[in-house]
């Protein structure tokens, strides 16, 4: 009987690892080994356009990174927290609406948020291009009734802000359906009929609850949005470019891949200690 | 950064909103094509004997709408080797980098062939030695007297022994005449325009251009006669003179009115004209920019008299003529206009359309970006990206 059980835990301890083993071993070819390469890469010196860059322990990319491109970083950062910050707004109510006043629609209104993925993302950013060019009904009737001046709105930062959160609208809304979905509509009857009024309910129950999803959610929307360089490419002008148009820059122009990479790295690590700050203080325990 | 890119006119002619759309289309998948590019490192193929499989056969590869289908038939049926024909080259830097990895091992691309930019075919001809191209058959290529005796003897290649001429255009300025009100006729008329006006990523052309204006000579640049250029062009941008650059995506714009302005290439301005008339195509008092793209043969590959014998075929007028009628770009052959005027109809029209033959009148007012050695040409790449603030 002891040796039955003596097998039973040398098998138990043995299987976790098995079943991790799969995953593991993606992680290691497809991230781990290529982050490493990347690391290696940031760190080798360029002689000139025709010879891979040698690895020699060249901390000056990082010098240059940090010291060049401030205002790229400083912009990529802004205008991704900002496009989350504008999605989580129009997201939040969206989903809300979905979860507890779909009903029957519910399906299709949430086919409807997906639907512009069926499009390929290029083309829906040309897309905005056209809609916000000085020639578009959009924008002639804006300036019409007001609201624009004759300098119009394409090329500039709030154009580059807006394309970045209409092509990653879908990631807000989607986590946040699921949290909201998943809360009993009970528990919002009896914070009513513990004399709480819609808001508070909202406020005290649904909101809190919802958190996870709205985590999740600006994760999704800001880490791709503040190192997109499609959007500032298409939608802005040369006071716009962003960190994701530097790397494109330096890889493809410069042919420098040192600094590129360097440059790729401090972005990383920029967004790591932004993301743990923002889950320490968002604290949602689903998720951190 | 986005390349030159042509068209389809006269066969196939397109109506505005097909090419706009199109333009649009192919601007975006640019864009993400280097993202991944990048990460590819080398080449689809990596045999370094060449790509064209058997001896029969030769793989090529170029620029969209550099090429018609009845071109290849002509050529299959007279030459009597296939030629596998993509089109995969958007950019020069983005060509480069895919291809570096190989060409530095020296091994093939799986390519006989490849249509770059001048500047780029004396970096791959010059900048590296032994060069990352291969001389041409010279005895499969008798048709090389034909080249037009303006680009016969560029500084990058003198006796045109690895490169020759795919395609010719002219940088210069495009404009709506609805917009502009009037004549653009300088680099000045074109920064005092009111409305949105843009200039080329591409550094040879604005900079080319800017240098001109500012008096200096871009056939022989330096970093130090180039700065009244560089400063002019920072200048115009901060003074909200110049909205921004682009690459090609300018067409679109240009196309459907969104800008009043922009630096452009002759044969995009020469198709945008039959569907939108007032768009006008000026080359600047002080001089525009004269281009080629060229065909070049690179390293790996043993079919190098097959590869002439392509760029032969075309450089014969009869054959040139039918290319030109349908890609609108200069032709780099001599006698191509008499074969235009022979084949009637809408080829003979384009005889008259100096940005697809150009009169003396128009080369005389043009420049080539000279050749810049490595250090000068990271300094100018640098400047340039400084000032569209990516670098």
């Amino acid at each position: 009987m002891n040796e039955r059980d003596d097998e039973g835990r040398r098998r138990g301890g043995v299987t976790p690892w098995l079943l991790l083993a799969p995953g593991m071993l993606w992680l290691a070819l497809f991230f781990f080994v290529p982050l490493w390469t990347l690391f290696r890469m940031s760190l080798s010196e360029r002689t000139d356009r025709f010879s891979d860059p040698t690895f020699n322990w060249e901390w000056s990319n990082y010098r240059e990174a940090f010291s060049q491109f401030g205002d790229q970083f400083f912009r990529s950062f802004l205008y991704g927290a900002t496009a989350t910050l504008i999605a989580l707004l129009i997201g939040y109510p969206l989903a809300y609406v979905i979860a507890f006043r779909g009903g029957r629609w519910r399906n299709l209104l949430l086919g409807l948020v997906v639907v512009p993925f069926f499009t390929n993302y290029l083309i829906r950013t040309l897309a905005w291009r056209t809609i916000l060019g000085n020639e578009s009904w959009f924008v002639r009737t804006a300036q019409d009734i007001g609201l624009l001046g004759d300098e119009g709105i394409l090329r500039s930062a709030p154009a580059v802000i807006g394309g970045l959160t209409y092509n990653f609208l879908p990631f807000m809304v989607l986590p946040i359906y699921v949290a909201i979905e998943k809360i009993d509509p009970a528990l919002v009857d009896a914070a009513r009929d513990l004399y709480s009024n819609t808001w508070q309910a909202f406020r005290k129950i649904v909101f809190p609850m919802s958190l996870p999803g709205v985590f999740a959610g600006s994760l999704l929307v800001f880490i791709p949005a503040a190192g997109d360089f499609v959007n500032a490419y298409y939608l802005g002008d040369v006071d716009t470019t962003m960190i994701g148009n530097v790397v494109q820059d330096q890889f493809l122009v410069q042919g420098n891949y040192p600094v590129a990479a360097a440059l790729s790295f401090v972005f990383m690590g920029i967004v790591m200690v932004l993301v743990t700050i923002y889950a320490r203080v968002l604290g949602t325990e689903e998720l951190t | 950064m986005i390349h030159r890119r042509r068209y389809r006119p006269v066969a196939q002619r397109i109506n505005r909103r097909q090419f706009i759309g199109r333009a649009g289309v192919f601007a975006g998948a640019v864009a993400l094509g280097p993202s991944i590019l990048a990460a590819c490192g080398g080449d689809d193929d990596d045999d370094s004997s060449g790509g064209g499989g058997g001896s029969d056969s030769i793989a090529i590869s170029s620029w969209l709408g550099y090429m018609s289908d009845q071109s290849l038939a002509d050529f299959e049926a007279a030459i009597g080797i296939t030629p596998n024909y993509d089109e995969t080259i958007n950019d020069n830097n983005e060509y480069f980098t895919k291809i570096r990895p190989n060409l530095s091992q020296g091994e093939g691309i799986g390519r006989e062939g490849m249509v770059l930019t001048d500047w780029m075919a004396s970096r791959l001809i010059n900048q590296v030695d032994p060069p990352w191209v291969q001389q041409f058959d010279e005895a499969a290529f008798p048709n090389k007297s034909n080249m037009l005796a303006v680009l016969a003897s560029p500084e990058f290649d003198p006796q045109r022994l690895y490169s020759a001429p795919w395609a010719t255009g002219i940088t210069g300025i495009a404009y709506n005449i609805s917009t502009t009100g009037g004549e653009v006729r300088t680099v000045d008329d074109f920064l005092n325009v009111s409305g949105t006006k843009t200039v080329l990523t591409e550094m040879r052309d604005t900079v080319g251009l800017f240098m001109q204006a500012t008096g200096a000579d871009p056939a022989n640049p330096s970093v130090a006669s180039a700065e009244p250029a560089f400063d002019a062009l920072q200048k115009a941008l901060d003074d909200g003179q110049i909205d921004g650059a682009n690459g090609q995506d300018y067409v679109a714009d240009l196309g459907a009115g969104n800008l009043a302005a922009a630096f452009a290439w002759s044969g995009d301005v020469a198709q945008i004209t039959l569907d939108n008339p007032d768009v006008r195509f000026a080359v600047p008092e002080s001089g525009g920019m004269l281009w080629s793209d060229n065909f070049l043969i690179p390293i790996g590959t043993d079919k190098v008299t097959q590869a002439t014998q392509w760029i032969n075929f075309f450089y014969d007028p009869a054959n040139a003529a039918v290319l030109t009628a349908e890609i609108q770009y200069i032709s780099p052959v001599q006698g191509v206009a008499e074969a235009l005027t022979a084949m009637g109809g809408d080829a003979a029209a384009l005889v008259d359309n100096p940005l697809v033959v150009p009169t003396d009148e128009f080369l005389a007012s043009v420049s080539i970006f000279g050749t810049l050695d490595e250090t000068a040409e990271e300094e100018f790449d640098q400047r340039f990206s400084e000032i569209l603030g990516t670098g």
